[in-house]
């Protein structure tokens, strides 16, 4: 069965440097006749399509549009052209911790932050303490979590993140969060949600990860697809012009 | 075959809960659903009597009444201070033909005071048809007869303005013009269409309700989608979403302030007693029950004022989440107004407790309050989604509410009486709907009654107006929040 289909999706965006954000600006323009906005395309003519189960992997350097790519999918943004189908429920792991209240309590946030994500009532209730457990906040799970460490709030979110077994599941960069301990907990808990059937679009950079996971690749350049296929056969290519291309210093580049 | 079931079970719920819904409305409605008060011109300044009215002599005073019958007149009048032995008679005649009369024995008139002569029966009439009051005494004599004042001018809060007076409209003594008018006011009713169809309009309503619900009920059972299954769809999809809201806005509101949810009481209070000692000295005598007429206008612009004020901020304050996770856009400035909505509750206490302490009647028919209270909610969130899709792309749009609020604020009735705007502004300023609501809203709380059904269809006009520009508005542009906050 096919969970997501793209069908020449294009997004443009006007440049934030054109970006006129009052009315006096607007307007002068406007008389001025300089109403024109640049244009930048981060996406043009993408198609593809994932299988239920399916784990794709996207690659492609940094710019390439790989983050907007998984905006479109999750549809926070609305193509500019072409079209995008989901069957599923999608939980998208872009950021973690959106939506947290810094003023309520880790328990209050886990029903906050869930709800946004899409879950039930019913839901969270009954996996409150799973997230709790897995997050190992302990008591200060009833503290506001403005008094929490950067490492507590990455935990709760990732542990209410990856409570659910989404049928579809956006990730951008596999998340390891917190410390040793932790980061290797939560890396297992992405292996183990990436494995059990739901589908996955991932965008990463490590290609162990991707060379490991990913059934399929999609390979992004400047917006436009370079390559749709075979894991193994892209990623050889895909490293190759990396390599090649480190002389002039463009690959040296990657880090989000 | 589970989902059919499902769905005529909510049907036959829902026509089950409008035919309750018109009942009781039609209960609480009342009187005001089916006629009206009317009445002439508030009657002139008394300047002058008419001398004693004898026997012989006859004071007529042509006027006309916009209504459908005649009740009674009110006359000033005056009894020279003595016990005289005689009455008054007032009749109404048309063309000659008198329809009415009533007479009183002077006994029960007031000594330079209004007095209430009413007829026995409504006196049926044509709307505004020329009549004329006849005044006269069939037994009074030198030294035990009563008289009528008459004047030509208004009396306003600090001095008089003069009333334009057609020849043809003065009082006449006997044949003799007098310099004004009788100081007088005729009162009617005036049938209103509405009482008279409204069981027709309730049927026609409820089958169109039927008919749509059985397609809705089909379209279910077939899988097709329509946009108000899908609106349905959404509310159950995001309820649980839209509780955490609230919630959250609720809790976080009054974190950290040491009498927390009180204020949602003490505020409204503390304006209003500030605005109680301010204002009292200078319109009090006109209002009557002063403390709520304010409290009323206060409850209802606050709620305007923050519901609105909390919208404008709801899309570019929640950009962190909006670029983030896909939510649909509206849910934010609905939360918005919900958790508005739970505070305007609260306030509605100290409403009722002021009630209480200026001992205004209550009446069952508050209940109506609720048809004010959802118009309320509705116009804020209309002209809330219109501000927040603004806002988004000109951040201008704070600045100029907050003027425009304020504009607002003293364009509506609710620290003044609305009879000290000028008659002829009386047209743009009724175009303020929250103008309507506040009526409605002290309508139903000051005299205890139903307003008139004029009133319900300018408070939904008010609300539903400002919504379909409001959605438009937010639907042709929410696709480009993302790509502008």
């Amino acid at each position: 069965m096919e969970m997501i289909r793209a069908d020449h999706v294009s997004m443009r965006f006007r440049l934030s440097a054109d970006r006129i954000t009052s009315m006096k600006e607007y307007l002068v323009r406007l008389v001025t006749g300089r109403l024109k906005f640049k244009e930048f395309g981060a996406l043009s003519d993408v198609s593809f399509a994932v299988q239920k189960g399916e784990v794709l992997g996207i690659i492609g350097h940094n710019g390439a549009g790989k983050s907007t790519l998984l905006k479109v999918i999750s549809g926070i943004l609305k193509p500019s052209n072409g079209s995008v189908t989901v069957h599923g429920n999608i939980v998208p792991m872009l950021e973690l911790g959106s939506g947290f209240d810094y003023d309520m309590t880790g328990r209050e946030n886990i029903f906050l932050n869930g709800a946004i994500l899409g879950y039930s009532k019913e839901f969270l209730t009954a996996k409150c303490q799973e997230i709790i457990d897995f997050s190992e906040l302990g008591e200060f799970i009833e503290e506001p979590i403005r008094n929490y460490s950067s490492g507590m709030m990455m935990r709760l979110a990732f542990s209410i993140a990856t409570v659910v077994e989404p049928e579809i599941l956006i990730v951008d960069e596999i998340l390891a969060v917190g410390d040793a301990d932790f980061q290797a907990k939560s890396k297992a808990r992405m292996l183990e949600l990436m494995g059990g059937g739901t589908t996955v679009l991932m965008v990463s950079h490590t290609m162990s990860q991707i060379r490991e996971l990913c059934d399929k690749v999609l390979w992004l350049e400047h917006g436009t697809v370079q390559g749709y296929g075979e894991t193994a056969a892209l990623c050889d290519k895909y490293e190759g012009k990396l390599n090649s291309s480190k002389g002039d210093g463009n690959g040296s580049t990657e880090n989000e | 075959m589970k989902h059919l079931n499902s769905g005529t079970k909510k049907l036959t719920a829902i026509l089950a809960v409008y035919v309750l819904l018109a009942v009781s409305f039609y209960a609480l409605g009342g009187q005001q659903l089916h006629i009206r008060g009317a009445e002439t011109d508030d009657m002139v300044t008394p300047t002058g009597d008419v001398d004693e009215i004898y026997a012989n002599s006859k004071i007529t005073q042509p006027f006309s009444i916009d209504a459908d019958h005649i009740t009674g007149v009110t006359l000033y009048t005056s009894t020279y201070g003595r016990l005289n032995d005689c009455s008054l008679n007032v009749s109404i005649e048309r063309a000659g033909q008198t329809i009415a009369s009533a007479t009183k024995p002077a006994g029960e008139l007031g000594d330079s005071a209004e007095t209430v002569v009413s007829f026995a029966q409504p006196i049926e009439i044509t709307p505004s048809e020329p009549l004329t009051l006849i005044i006269s005494s069939p037994d009074g004599s030198g030294g035990n007869a009563v008289t009528v004042y008459y004047g030509s001018s208004i009396s306003v809060s600090k001095g008089s303005v003069d009333k334009e007076l057609n020849e043809s409209e003065l009082a006449r003594v006997d044949g003799q013009t007098l310099d004004g008018i009788l100081c007088f006011q005729v009162t009617g009713q005036q049938n209103l269409l509405f009482g008279s169809i409204y069981w027709y309009v309730v049927a026609a309503l409820g089958v169109a309700l039927a008919a749509y619900g059985l397609t809705l009920v089909r379209k279910m059972r077939s899988g097709a989608s329509s946009p108000t299954l899908r609106f349905f769809a959404a509310i159950g999809k995001y309820r649980f979403l839209m509780e955490q809201l609230v919630n959250r806005d609720f809790k976080t509101k009054y974190k950290r302030s040491v009498l927390g949810v009180l204020w949602s009481f003490l505020n409204p209070l503390l304006m209003m007693l500030v605005q109680y000692v301010v204002f009292s000295t200078l319109f009090k005598s006109n209002i009557p029950n002063f403390p709520v007429y304010l409290l009323t206008g206060i409850v209802c612009f606050n709620f305007f004022n923050e519901s609105t004020n909390m919208c404008l901020q709801s899309i570019s304050g929640n950009a962190g989440l909006i670029t983030k996770v896909y939510v649909p856009k509206y849910i934010y400035p609905v939360t918005r107004v919900l958790s508005s909505s739970i505070n305007l509750l609260l306030s509605l206490l100290p409403l009722f407790l002021v009630l209480l302490i200026t001992r205004t009647p209550l009446s069952i028919r508050g209940v109506l309050l609720i048809f004010g209270i959802l118009c309320l909610e509705v116009l804020a969130l209309g002209v809330g989604l219109i501000l927040c899709s603004l806002m988004v792309f000109f951040r201008d749009t704070q600045f100029i509410w907050g003027v425009l609020i304020t504009i607002l604020n003293f364009a509506t009735p609710i620290f003044y009486p609305e009879s000290i705007i000028p008659a002829r502004f009386m047209t743009i300023y009724k175009l303020n709907p929250l103008y309507h609501i506040v009526r409605f809203f002290r309508i139903v709380l000051l005299d205890g009654v139903s307003p008139e059904p004029k009133a319900y269809g300018l408070c939904l006009i008010a609300a539903l107006v400002p919504l379909a520009i409001g959605i438009v508005v937010f639907k042709k542009s929410q696709d480009k929040f993302v790509l502008n906050i």
